[in-house]
């Protein structure tokens, strides 16, 4: 077994476990703290798997931004009320069941693929300049888009804040 | 010059449609308007029904007009007009009745709330009845043949406050209707067989080729059911005594003259296409007979001067057929027209008694001194005496000439039963004229001309009473005088029948046999009811038994009520019912059920938390991936 | 030499399928969002290996337009949620459904 291969065994098992506690977490806080250690790991996966960029942007964007958004929700919401059962038994079976099916699913597809994806993979790396001229160059399109959606989404959040507040004013 | 008599037919067959629509539509509000209207249409009908006869009476080529109605791959239904002798006879004689009872009904019917109402179901039929007999064709026929139904029912329960009369209606449509499905059955065997329902198709010895000997029998029989209902014959017989529940110009025109006749003119209509079939003239022949012999013993113990007459249509209907089955076109036909016109007489006379004496009890008439009512009563005297078949009137001619038609079977058997029915009939007949002139006691001399008594009847206006008697005078005439025609109209007719008719073997010995055993008949009832002391009591009544028996129609009445409650209601309709509510019932209430339920449990899937959605799109898109990867 | 495709395809299942579990079974708001969150970084995973695997930068490239997909999808539902907390006063998705 090669470095490589222990590191990657290990950060593996770091982010199942992390995202494992953090989603049977009753404090929401201390949820979203354990999915940043996930999406750290992540982050250093992605490093090994030889992609620097994505690992940067994930530990910026996931564990950064999106993570710090949901502290700041968890912080606005106080909750009363917590969950009575944190994993009730109405949802949970079915979803055990589906579990087990998608598992056995999984299951079957590792083991009717092809060879190919059984060998050990050669390590290689997209440096961030070569990654970023091929994204540019490629993809420039869905670039576009995307950004398209960023501002969508930009006006939409804002639309739906707005909405709030004027609907409690006349109450308040 | 065709399109003179074109002209001609059609005026006579749409004015009284037209009148009928004109009063239901506009002039229900005035019923001296209606019914002068109506009268008027008729008489139009009958002038051009003479006037037809004025020009081709003497041609011996049939005319027929017809117009492409239905075509249907190969099979053509026309509609149009036919004439030719035994349509114009038959078409005068309805015009003619038609005419004279719409003109007796003004007084009978005067001042009733439904006088609108009436001459406007008067006009429906006359159209019905006239287009019936032009029509030529079996379809169109049939159609005129459910509408002629139609207006009887509307007819007979024309007093429909009355629940007796709604019943009558009733019992009439639905019987009747058991014989039209029969023949309907029959013109589609005719039609699926000859692919042409036109009657002087069927009327040509070719069509034999077309049949199966025993298909032709069945096609015959099954038409010949059709005659059953509408002629009450043997077994369908028991409507006509009920519909006497209509008013009497009704029962004259509708129930005796015309429309029941309507089932022999069909009859003589397709007689070279039944004469194809031995069996089923043999068949024919049966039932004409047992239904000659069942009514005259029913009229033999009824009271009710309607019913005796009523009964006597259903038996003189069935010796009419007896006339044709036995092979004499003729006879047959001669006989209808006879009876029509002394029928009519004696239904128009007992009307002018009932109006008067409000009862329709023969007894209580003569009691309350009926003889006194001296022309209507000559005329019922003269008019039973036809019936009996007496010498010199015009029903001694016709019944003669079908008694010659019996005689000339091999199987004496029917001349014997066909006089037993002319003693029968002359029994029945005259115990009601003597019962009449010759009361036992006449309670009403006591009290002669009692206004406040018979207020209503002597309130009547003189031209009410005229115009009751004129028509039952016109009527005594043909009476008495249509026997001395006999040679003419068989000449006539013979030039309307395609085939031979059988040239009988002339019997001196039958006349005088036939009017021995009316003469008979009439004796006894001399001596039962109409001699001084005599015990007013006849001789079928003395039993019991018989008496029962006669009274109650032979119980086909309370079979039919028996059948009807055990097998229909209680067993067939049951079973329907109990199909209906739990099988179709519960199929549909099981459906919508279940439509209800699926749609409750579905709807969890869009209707409940997000995360249940959730769980089912990731539940289809596992088996979508299952589907697709294995 | 690293680990065979396969190992990181296995990787990349499970983590699915805790997110997805979160998703479905945690009774908050909240945790269904970060269980999409999960969900997403999953994806994430599988394609970064398969890029590897194939020698081809387009996995990665995906893996870009995932991470912006999932922020806008996190700005947009927090809102959503805020929302549905000012409505409710409550982050539970039954009240949502009783609500309206």
């Amino acid at each position: 077994m090669s470095v490589q291969a222990f590191l990657f065994y290990l950060l593996s098992a770091v982010i199942l476990l992390s995202t494992g506690i953090a989603i049977t977490r009753r404090n929401l806080a201390h949820a979203v703290v354990y999915l940043v250690i996930s999406f750290f790991g992540t982050a250093l996966l992605f490093y090994l798997l030889g992609a620097p960029l994505l690992a940067a942007l994930e530990v910026i964007i996931y564990a950064g931004a999106i993570m710090i958004l949901f502290l700041f929700i968890v912080m606005m919401i106080r909750l009363e009320t917590p969950e009575k059962p944190l994993l009730p038994r109405a949802q949970m079976v079915p979803a055990l069941v589906m579990g087990v099916v998608y598992l056995a699913v999984g299951e079957l597809l590792l083991t009717f693929s092809e060879p190919a994806a059984k060998v050990p993979l050669e390590s290689a790396v997209a440096t961030p300049r070569v990654f970023g001229q091929f994204l540019f160059a490629q993809h420039w399109l869905a670039i576009e888009i995307a950004s398209l959606l960023l501002l969508v989404v930009l006006i939409g959040a804002l639309l739906i804040g707005r909405q709030r507040s004027k609907i409690e004013e006349p109450e308040s | 010059m065709m399109d003179i008599s074109l002209a001609a037919a059609l005026t006579g067959l749409l004015a009284p449609l037209l009148a009928f629509a004109l009063i239901m539509v506009l002039l229900r509000g005035r019923p001296h308007l209606c019914a002068g209207l109506s009268i008027a249409a008729v008489g139009l009908s009958l002038g051009s029904a003479l006037l037809l006869l004025a020009r081709h009476g003497a041609s011996p080529n049939p005319l027929e007009y017809s117009v492409q109605w239905m075509v249907s791959g190969d099979l053509a239904v026309g509609a149009g007009v036919f004439l030719d002798p035994l349509s114009l006879l038959m078409m005068v004689v309805v015009a003619l009745i038609c005419l004279l009872v719409q003109i007796y009904s003004l007084g009978y019917m005067a001042g009733d709330p439904g006088l609108a109402r009436y001459y406007g179901f008067m006009s429906l039929f006359a159209w019905a009845m006239l287009s019936l007999t032009l029509a030529p064709n079996l379809l169109q026929l049939y159609v005129f043949w459910e509408l002629v139904g139609l207006s009887s029912y509307l007819l007979i329960g024309f007093w429909f406050e009355k629940y007796s009369a709604t019943q009558a209606g009733k019992k009439a449509f639905v019987m009747t209707r058991l014989g039209d499905v029969a023949f309907l059955l029959g013109i589609l065997l005719v039609l699926a067989h000859l692919g042409n329902l036109g009657i002087r198709e069927m009327n040509t010895a070719a069509v034999a080729a077309a049949f199966e000997p025993s298909t032709l029998t069945v096609a015959i029989l099954l038409i010949f059911g059709g005659i059953v209902g509408k002629s009450a014959q043997f077994p369908l017989l028991t409507w006509l005594p009920d519909a006497m529940e209509g008013p009497t110009p009704v029962s004259a025109l509708l129930h005796s003259a015309t429309m029941v006749a309507a089932g022999v003119y069909l009859f003589a209509r397709l007689y070279p296409f039944f004469s194809l079939s031995p069996t089923a003239m043999a068949v024919c022949l049966a039932v004409g007979t047992i239904s000659m012999l069942l009514a005259a013993t029913m009229a033999m113990v009824t009271r009710d001067i309607k019913q005796v007459w009523a009964y006597s249509t259903i038996s003189q209907l069935g010796f009419m057929l007896m006339g044709l089955a036995s092979g004499s076109y003729f006879a047959g036909v001669f006989h209808l027209t006879t009876h029509a016109g002394f029928k009519a007489l004696l239904f128009l006379c007992a009307g002018v008694f009932i109006h008067h004496f409000e009862t329709n009890d023969m007894v209580a008439i003569g009691r309350a001194g009926g003889r006194r009512q001296l022309i209507p009563l000559v005329c019922m005297t003269l008019a039973a005496a036809a019936l009996a078949g007496l010498p010199p009137l015009s029903g001694f001619f016709s019944k003669e000439a079908v008694m010659a038609a019996l005689a000339a079977q091999p199987n004496p058997i029917w001349l014997g039963a066909g006089l037993l029915g002319a003693f029968l009939t002359a029994y029945y007949a005259f115990r009601l004229i003597f019962l009449i002139w010759f009361p036992d006691r006449v309670s009403a001399e006591t009290a002669p001309e009692n206004t406040d008594a018979h207020g209503h009847a002597h309130a009547q206006p003189r031209w009410q009473v005229l115009v009751m008697l004129v028509p039952l005078v016109v009527l005594a005439l043909p009476t008495l005088g249509l026997g001395g025609l006999q040679t003419h109209l068989m000449s006539f007719l013979a030039a309307g029948l395609t085939g031979p008719e059988p040239v009988l073997p002339h019997l001196p010995w039958l006349p005088l046999t036939a009017s021995g055993c009316a003469l008979a008949g009439l004796i006894l009832a001399w001596f039962e009811f109409g001699r001084r002391r005599a015990p007013r009591i006849g001789f079928a009544e003395r039993s019991a038994f018989w008496r029962s028996l006669f009274a109650e129609r032979w119980y086909i009445d309370r079979f039919y009520r028996a059948l009807v409650d055990r097998v229909i209601d209680r067993g067939l309709a049951r079973l329907c019912a109990g199909g209906d509510r739990h099988v179709i019932d519960g199929a549909v209430d099981g459906l919508g059920r279940g439509t209800v339920a699926s749609g409750k449990a579905v709807s969890g899937l869009h209707r409940i938390m997000i995360q249940h959605r959730l769980g089912t799109m990731f539940a289809v898109i596992i088996f979508l991936a299952l589907y697709f990867f294995i | 030499m690293i680990v065979p495709f396969n190992h990181v395809l296995v990787l990349s299942g499970l983590l699915f399928f805790l997110g997805l579990f979160c998703a479905v079974v945690r009774r908050n708001l909240v945790m269904i969002l970060l269980g999409l969150e999960i969900m997403l970084n999953a994806a994430a995973v599988a394609f970064v290996g398969a890029s590897l695997r194939w020698q081809l930068m387009d996995g990665q490239a995906l893996v870009v337009f995932i991470i912006a997909v999932a922020a806008s999808e996190v700005s947009v539902g927090l809102a959503l949620v805020m929302a549905a907390y000012h409505r409710t006063g409550s982050v539970d998705p039954r009240q949502l459904e009783q609500d309206g």
